[in-house]
């Protein structure tokens, strides 16, 4: 759950700071808040590793991971976009979205 | 539930037990206990924040031109030192008394900053000049958007390096302004999975935040934690590690065939595996072959080192499934078959030969007497009795391997790669750092469990001291050589200058490869060269002192001009080498015996424009 929030609150907050921010420290906070928690937490809050640093930890890994992955394929494809990076909050916002409804009780 | 499981494989429990036996020894009534431990609270929170405000005070009074060659830790600030022993000292309190989790973790998150934060106050610019390089191909990535120079070891490697520049070109800022702080970013978040991965192994906390704080004395001096492939595979590595531990492990047949009755002394002891999903399991393959091929789409080395560490743990028959194993090489030969032109380039090939001993012998130091030689001795101790304790750690749970099974295989595999690879030079200190971490847990349990006699109360006096000397050792290695590997924002702008204004296609002349250069996106449209005179680059035929030879080198490279640079870094580079050769008397004779004309001055470099018609 908690970590669903997370995803949801940094993928909004990300977004804001990247497309509205008008100064370069906002950007940079917004550019490494997208490249370290939403895509991590759109996988994360799906799994219950049972411990908080771990849940963090994993959630990080996988979000660089991610990032890496789909900037190197941008480089070798020679199709440079890294804009296009934002979808990474979309997903999560998605993702993390889904999870939170899935917990209330019907 | 995750914490049962693994978590008896290390010691648990002990360090509690001793607690309670003090208390009940003691004879303390439970109010009494309450006011001792908030007493040790305020204590360890009080020490803590003087600590802060030592290292604060400290690190503002620093200057650059005020370190000495024996670096910061000898300079004459003592709050600096001040700051450190008493924030270690807070932490020790803690740990003894209470050892609160969220006090550790807050005490531990002001020594990791302490620690990695120092330098870019004091110095406002990245440490070392390889990070330069890395810059120059993150500003490419960034500028360009493709791969600019196919020769390039660090473009064909290039997951790091893209990941950086969309974040700076996403922010509109240039990776130089925050690359500084890259040791800091990879030492918390390394803090962050460690913790995960102990809990995972031992129940007892002690023995966590012991094992965390000696890791991050162990690894300060190794210096792989900046702005580069492999901090960030490292990172990498311990997550997989994390998702292995949680969800891939596997319990090792002990009956059957030969090799499990071999297997069996080694795992005698393990608790058994976490009960676990098939689907989780697969979603666990997944993540980790997401990771892994981060890695070894990021760094050369990194993917062998996993592999080895993986290796390890299969051959106990702890990992599952049990193709995991094919899948990682197959990733990790797959990304490297059309690469291998390269690595058979820069590193002789996969298997670039050599004895383990050659391959061990790290980089080819001067050991200058004085500084430099004093620092490795110091750095060689901390490496030394890093690895003995672990073996005596080991020796200790002799009668019951299975328990410290884990960490003894991932802390011994990577001395596999010394047996294939000297990476040029640098194998060794891969080895230590992937090693550090279950050395430092291994290290950590046996303190909290070595056993005394009642009357001779040393556990804790034993362990502060430990604690203290690989603090301590590990920031001399880092914080010794500070004064060549830092550099100032007049060198910086310096260099900035010089791939702004000299025409493409021109000479860059180094007299000592230690300028932060190659920063720029068209970096390799200049023609950069190291003169050949110092031992630590392999060629050293060229006495700097000697100005004919140097006149008839730089001849010889074909160009009718060319940029001499020199440099505050590179004059410390020499005094603390003692390296190149004539290096003083070369910077005072450019003008006059080379004709050299200033282009470009600060207060810390100077660029000369010489004619070599």
């Amino acid at each position: 759950m908690l970590t669903a929030y997370a995803g949801i609150l940094a993928s909004v907050l990300a977004a804001a700071l990247l497309l509205a921010a008008p100064w370069n420290a906002a950007t940079l906070a917004g550019a490494l808040l997208l490249a370290c928690v939403p895509a991590g937490a759109a996988v994360m809050c799906w799994i219950d590793s049972g411990e908080g640093a771990a849940q963090a930890g994993l959630t990080l890994a996988i979000s660089i991971s991610v990032l890496a992955i789909l900037s190197a394929i941008m480089v070798w494809t020679s199709v440079w976009e890294p804009r296009a990076l934002l979808a990474l909050a979309a997903v999560s916002l998605v993702s993390c979205s889904v999870r939170l409804r899935n917990e209330v009780p019907r | 539930m995750i914490r049962r499981g693994l978590a008896e494989i290390v010691a648990e429990g002990a360090a509690d037990r001793v607690t309670t036996r003090r208390w009940r020894r003691t004879g303390l009534s439970a109010p009494e206990q309450q006011a001792s431990s908030v007493i040790t609270f305020v204590a360890s929170i009080s020490v803590s924040l003087l600590g802060v405000g030592a290292w604060i005070v400290g690190v503002t009074e620093l200057r650059p031109s005020g370190i000495g060659l024996y670096g910061l830790l000898a300079s004459d600030d003592l709050w600096f030192v001040l700051g450190f022993a008493l924030l270690a000292a807070g932490f020790l309190v803690e740990l003894r008394a209470s050892a609160r989790n969220w006090v550790l973790g807050l005490q531990l998150v002001a020594i990791i900053v302490a620690i990695h934060a120092s330098v870019p106050i004091i110095f406002r610019a990245p440490e070392y000049a390889w990070v330069y390089k890395h810059l120059g191909i993150i500003s490419a990535f960034s500028t360009y958007g493709h791969i600019t120079d196919p020769t390039n070891i660090y473009q064909q490697w290039p997951a790091l390096f893209a990941g950086v520049a969309a974040i700076s070109s996403l922010a509109h800022v240039s990776a130089l302004s925050f690359a500084a702080w890259a040791p800091l970013a990879f030492e918390l978040a390394d803090a962050l999975l460690l913790i995960a991965i102990f809990r995972l192994i031992t129940r007892e906390r002690r023995v966590t935040w012991l094992a965390i704080f000696l890791y991050e004395g162990l690894v300060s001096w190794v210096g792989q934690d900046y702005l580069s492939p492999q901090a960030f595979s490292y990172l990498l590595w311990l997550a997989m590690v994390l998702i292995l531990l949680r969800w891939l492990r596997g319990t090792p047949a002990v009956t059957g065939g030969r090799l499990a009755r071999v297997r069996a002394p080694l795992v005698a002891g393990l608790p058994p595996a976490e009960q676990t999903t098939k689907i989780m399991r697969a979603v666990a393959v997944a993540l980790l072959a997401v990771t892994y091929f981060a890695i070894v789409a990021a760094h050369q080395l990194t993917p062998y080192l996993a592999l080895a560490g993986v290796a390890a743990l299969a051959a106990l028959d702890l990992v599952r499934p049990r193709w995991l194993l094919a899948l990682m090489a197959a990733i990790a030969f797959g990304y490297l078959a059309p690469h291998y032109g390269l690595i058979s380039q820069d590193f002789g090939g996969l298997f670039s030969g050599g004895t383990p001993i050659q391959n061990a012998s790290g980089a080819h130091g001067t050991y200058h007497p004085g500084a430099e030689a004093t620092t490795a001795l110091i750095v060689r101790v901390v490496a030394a009795a890093m690895w003995l304790g672990a073996v005596a750690a080991l020796a200790m749970r002799r009668k019951a391997l299975g328990r410290v099974i884990v960490p003894a295989a991932l802390a011994f595999s990577p001395f596999v790669v010394l047996f294939v690879q000297s990476y040029g030079g640098e194998a060794i200190y891969r080895v230590f750092l992937f090693s550090a971490p279950w050395c430092a847990l291994l290290i950590s349990s046996a303190l909290l469990e070595l056993r005394f006699p009642r009357r001779l109360p040393i556990r804790w006096p034993l362990t502060a001291c430990v604690c203290i000397a690989v603090l301590f050792g590990g920031l001399q290695g880092l914080y010794g050589p500070v004064r060549v590997d830092a550099f100032t924002p007049n060198e910086v702008a310096a260099s900035q200058w010089l791939y702004a204004h000299a025409a493409r296609g021109s000479l860059i002349v180094l007299p000592v490869d230690n300028f932060p250069a190659l920063e720029a996106a068209d970096y390799n449209d200049f023609d950069l060269e190291v003169m050949p005179s110092d031992p630590q680059e392999g060629v050293a035929w060229l006495d700097e002192g000697d100005i004919p030879a140097v006149k008839q080198w730089l001849t010889s490279l074909g160009h009718e001009t060319g940029y001499i640079v020199i440099s505050r870094s590179m004059a410390a580079s020499a005094g603390y080498f003692g390296a190149p050769k004539g290096y003083h008397q070369l910077a005072g004779s450019i003008p006059a015996s080379l004709g050299g004309s200033v282009v470009y001055r600060n207060t810390d470099a100077t660029i000369y424009r010489v004619s070599l018609d």
